[in-house]
């Protein structure tokens, strides 16, 4: 996950890289994201995530679609 | 060995890498903790599987303690006492958010270079320019996690 000043850096950069547009996230969104994912990291219960956690954890921060299916 | 034992040597080799800033090697693991070095390579090997950590693909030495990288990235975080440096922009801020300390997340745009800093206080983020860019779909995050 990388940074960028605009979006049509993003565009840019997918270009020069030859690679497919992905999926972006605000700052806040991913300092959500992040909290929730690593919070916990250094507490003796921390555990992975199940699949239905993360779901309902990205479902949550409003990451829906295709891009955020765990499933398909 | 036991489920315990694995937690005892992640909750050893986190707090040994955000205490000095560099992960703990497995001999330092092995002395902390009064354990053989067979027994900690085999904990670390376990938490490498159950998705907890990365190790190095030769040395199996730790790699990744996510959000920790073991090694230097464009990704520098910054807290009052030390520099740590994160694989992506995401573990930049988990970083942060697992310290639960005052930090700012230096790194640059990922097309021109240009530096940027995400500053957070108080567990938040200080108004910054930016968007951050998923290249590869949630479902496939750890087919490569070093390229996300």
């Amino acid at each position: 996950m990388l940074l960028f000043r605009a979006e049509e850096h993003i565009e840019t950069w997918c270009r020069q890289w030859t690679q497919p547009r992905g999926a972006t996230l605000t700052i806040d969104q991913a300092w959500q994201l992040a909290n929730a994912w690593y919070g916990n990291k250094m507490e003796p219960d921390w555990r992975r995530g199940t699949l239905e956690e993360t779901e309902a954890l990205l479902t949550r921060l409003g990451l829906t679609g295709p891009f955020w299916n765990l499933r398909a | 060995m036991s489920a315990e034992f694995d937690t005892s040597v992640r909750l050893a080799l986190y707090r040994e890498f955000v205490r000095t800033a560099s992960p703990p090697t497995t001999e330092a693991l092995a002395a902390g903790m009064q354990s053989s070095t067979a027994e900690i390579r085999a904990a670390l090997e376990r938490l490498a599987a159950g998705k907890a950590i990365v190790l190095q693909p030769e040395s199996r030495e730790i790699l990744m303690a996510n959000p920790l990288c073991a090694v230097p990235t464009p990704f520098r975080v910054r807290t009052q006492e030390h520099s740590f440096f994160s694989s992506c922009v995401w573990d930049g801020l988990g970083i942060i958010a697992m310290l639960q300390s005052d930090s700012i997340l230096d790194t640059s745009c990922a097309c021109c270079g240009e530096a940027m800093t995400i500053d957070v206080r108080r567990g938040k983020i200080v108004p910054a320019r930016g968007v951050i860019h998923f290249a590869i779909p949630a479902k496939r995050w750890w087919e490569n996690i070093v390229f996300t």
